[in-house]
């Protein structure tokens, strides 16, 4: 296998990776996937960063990745942060929810709302009770009443 | 007799101590001299006065030296013509000029044609020669300059004085002596200078120190609105003076009263109104240019001097404190009109008909201005309507062209200034115990609680009647005479004719509404207005000394200028008056008019008496009189005197109106389309802006999309590019 056809399956790769990235991140809304497919993206072009490093007998390309892969973990830590206190604030992890940036006067937009996730009850399993209830504790039942 | 630089050095000091006051006080009024603000203008004030006088007695060295060099040559020339005032006027006149520096200067910046606009041919020296436009500012002194400097600063002297009673507490009072000042610093300039346009300067400097003065009480609406039309009224004048500024300018090439020598780079300049000129009648051009400038000139002198029919400020302008209306509005600058036409006689002279305007404008005047007085209430304002009339009797002593005329109109603006001064700061003395209030119709019988004001406002009273031996009577008879003269003979003789026996009844009613006025302030039932509280009292000495020096100059100076002829034998040596065109009606009214000074007294007594009878006692006869003057039978000429014949309504009507209309259009105009144009360029950027404001939805995934598109379609131009 030459040098170049190397060059052009890393590349497809690459934009493989890209173009998915791409795609997850304008199709869904959960914050979180959305920052997967970016993270994805950005895999796709350190993939290509490697290749161009590879083809041209350069280092650089490799360097950039290590940075990326750096900027990235740091990006990771702050963006999952930021997920986090958001997902607290409002329960959503929808993206469509933080709308506050736009014009004053615009109306929201309004999508179909995403359907709220079915709770349901959880269902125990009853067991046949064994043996004798032991006594309670007074001391027990007054502070530990929940348990 | 003064070296050339002392007479200098007097003519620049007169006008440099009022100045040198003015800046003194204007910085250290307010903080540091406080109360004594006066001090710095009154002692500018004396010592203006002073130099006044020394200077008003180094030209008469200089006149009675002239006299004896001027009879020498009348006795050699007249053998050689009958008439005996053919001596050669040069050695009359009395000049002398001091060019300070040049304010503006020139070359070349006019060439002269050939012609007038009228066709006419222009006169010899002007005639198709290039001149330099130069302004210098020259001080000149000359009779004429000299009397009206003593008149200023002698009136300002003692007004000053008064005011340090009559302003004492006024929050403002360093403003008013600073304002006062500077003043006087303009009017003494103004008739210093010699320049048309130096003249204009000061004829606005005045004006500007009126707007100020009359509305010093800033506070009071009415104040504010009189002062403003003071000035939008004087604006009407002055834009008639300019035009007569201009035209001049483009007659005769020069705007100088004197002749300028020749110097290394420019030829000799003849000054309009200088030796050069004067000694040839010919080089004054008369006809329709002629004419058109003297009009001009008398607009201008119909505005500041408040004739008919801009004489609508003056009335207004007593709102301003009294020492105000005394000094500006009486005595020295409503006369700058009539010092402006007689210092430019020699050119009424070249027009008749402009000089039967002045006459015209000045008698009828002073009988429309009579008439009014005699039904207002108001002291204040049957003053500056007499005020009026009296300077409509100084333009028609200008108007007649004469001599006799031209020295009787400013004999009388020399005395009128005592005595109307003197009148004005009586009933300013009057006003100041009664706790501001003036209306005669509150007050009364105040003799025995103001003795001293009271015998003084006789004194003038007496003087602006003309009774003999006051110093009103032997102007305002010299006026009179001098019309009636005119009236015997020569052009316009029905015209000076009608004004003669005009001015007559105008003496009549003078007499009349003065004596009303003291009788029924000074006279009758004691009347005080309750706004003078419990200390209603007689001025301070402050106040009644300046009003006692004026008192015996309404009784004296007529009587002690008048003798053989002192008055109108020294202004003769001003060069305007000294030559050929106005020297040879000389001999015109020289002839005694004995008859006519016992006939004017006895028409001057029987209007005293008339106010005696009407207004002393119980007013009976003038009540029923008034009812039936306002009468339908009466033709209600009670209420179109009480209503100063409607003048201010018609302009209201003609001219307020018609421009607020065109203002309100206007002003429409500028709301709407102006800055409707101007708010289209503002807007259009927020109207296009908005067309993208639905772009920022705030929705983060089309935010990407957006991104996303927008590096497509850059990459997709890249290679159309490279493609």
């Amino acid at each position: 296998m030459g040098e170049l056809e190397l060059l052009h399956g890393y590349l497809i790769i690459g934009a493989l990776l890209f173009g998915i990235g791409l795609v997850g991140f304008l199709a869904r809304r959960n914050m979180i996937v959305m920052f997967l497919a970016a993270e994805m993206m950005l895999q796709g072009i350190s993939v290509s960063l490697v290749a161009w490093g590879r083809f041209h007998n350069d280092w650089g390309g490799q360097m950039l990745v290590i940075f990326i892969l750096t900027v990235a973990a740091c990006e990771a830590a702050i963006a999952l942060a930021l997920v986090l206190m958001l997902f607290h604030s409002s329960g959503r992890l929808d993206v469509a929810v933080w709308q506050h940036l736009r014009e004053s006067n615009q109306l929201p937009f309004v999508d179909q709302e995403l359907p709220e996730a079915e709770v349901e009850e959880p269902v125990w399993p009853e067991l046949t009770p064994a043996g004798v209830e032991p006594e309670h504790s007074l001391d027990e039942v007054v502070h530990r009443g929940h348990v | 007799m003064f070296e050339g630089d002392k007479i200098h050095l007097l003519m620049a000091l007169i006008p440099a101590l009022p100045l040198l006051s003015t800046l003194i006080v204007a910085t250290f009024g307010k903080f540091v001299l406080r109360e004594r603000s006066h001090l710095p203008v009154i002692a500018a004030m004396a010592g203006s006065f002073v130099l006044s006088l020394l200077l008003l007695y180094e030209v008469h060295n200089r006149t009675v030296l002239a006299d004896e060099a001027y009879a020498k040559t009348e006795t050699t020339d007249a053998a050689a013509t009958d008439d005996h005032h053919a001596g050669d006027p040069t050695k009359k006149a009395v000049e002398e000029v001091y060019t300070l520096w040049t304010w503006a200067a020139v070359d070349k910046e006019y060439a002269r044609g050939t012609e007038n606009v009228d066709g006419t041919a222009a006169p010899a020296d002007v005639a198709g020669k290039e001149f330099n436009f130069i302004v210098d500012v020259s001080l000149r002194a000359d009779p004429l300059t000299a009397i009206m400097l003593c008149v200023v600063t002698f009136v300002s002297t003692l007004v000053m004085i008064y005011a340090v009673g009559y302003m004492h507490g006024d929050p403002s009072y360093w403003r008013f002596f600073t304002y006062m000042s500077l003043f006087v610093f303009s009017m003494t300039m103004l008739v210093s200078v010699s320049n048309f346009v130096m003249l204009y300067v000061f004829w606005e400097a005045v004006g500007v120190s009126s707007y100020l003065l009359v509305g010093f009480w800033f506070e009071k609406p009415s104040a504010v609105a009189a002062g403003k039309k003071a000035f939008l009224v004087n604006r009407v004048g002055d834009f008639g003076f300019a035009i007569a500024i201009f035209l001049i300018w483009v007659t005769y090439g020069t705007l100088n009263f004197h002749d300028t020598a020749a110097t290394d780079t420019a030829p000799a300049v003849a000054g309009i109104l200088g030796q050069l000129r004067l000694a040839d009648p010919t080089l004054y051009v008369g006809g329709a240019v002629g004419l058109a400038i003297c009009l001009c000139l008398l607009t201008g002198a119909c505005g500041k001097s408040a004739q008919f029919p801009l004489h609508v400020w003056l009335p207004d302008a007593m709102e301003g404190p009294t020492p105000v209306s005394a000094l500006m509005h009486a005595a020295t600058m409503v006369t700058a009109g009539v010092y402006m036409i007689a210092r430019c006689t020699p050119l009424f002279m070249a027009s008749p008909h402009a000089q039967h305007a002045v006459a015209a404008v000045g008698g009828f005047t002073a009988l429309f201005a009579a008439l009014i007085a005699i039904t207002q209430t108001d002291l204040k304002r049957v003053l500056a309507y007499s005020t009026i009339s009296q300077l409509g009797y100084m333009f028609l002593g200008l108007g007649a062209g004469t001599v006799a005329g031209i020295s009787a109109g400013m004999f009388h603006l020399f005395t009128h200034a005592f005595f109307k001064a003197l009148l004005f700061l009586a009933a300013g003395s009057v006003m100041h115990a009664m706790g501001g209030v003036i209306d005669m119709r509150k007050i009364g019988g105040l003799r025995h609680l103001m003795p001293k004001t009271c015998w003084t406002f006789w004194f003038g009273a007496l003087a602006l009647s003309g009774v003999f031996p006051f110093a009103g009577f032997w102007s305002k008879d010299a006026i009179i005479a001098a019309a009636g003269v005119r009236g015997e003979e020569g052009p316009a003789a029905t015209l000076y004719t009608v004004l003669f026996w005009a001015s007559l009844f105008t003496a009549f009613l003078t007499a009349l509404y003065t004596f009303r006025a003291l009788f029924l302030t000074f006279y009758g039932r004691e009347r005080i207005a309750p706004e003078a509280g419990h200390h209603a009292h007689e001025s301070p000495s402050v106040m009644t000394l300046p009003l006692a020096i004026l008192a015996f100059c309404a009784l004296g100076a007529g009587a002690l200028f008048d003798w053989h002829s002192i008055f109108a034998n020294f202004l003769g040596h001003t060069p305007s008056l000294a030559y050929s065109a106005v020297a040879a009606t000389a001999s015109h009214g020289e002839h005694s008019h004995l008859g006519l000074a016992v006939f004017s007294t006895f028409v001057a007594l029987s209007g005293v008496g008339l106010a005696a009878y009407l207004y002393l006692g119980d007013q009976i006869a003038v009540t029923k009189l008034t009812t039936w003057l306002s009468s339908p039978f009466g033709l209600r000429l009670y209420q179109l005197s009480y209503g100063k014949f409607f003048v201010d309504a018609i302009y209201q009507l003609i001219i307020v109106w018609p421009l607020q209309l065109l203002a309100s259009v206007l002003g429409w105009f500028d709301r709407r389309v102006i800055d409707g144009l101007v708010n289209l360029g503002g807007h259009l950027p927020v109207r296009l802006g908005a067309l993208l404001r639905p772009l920022q939805m705030g929705l983060l995934p089309f935010y990407a999309l957006v991104m996303m598109l927008g590096t497509l379609v850059l990459i997709g131009t890249l290679f159309m590019w490279r493609a």
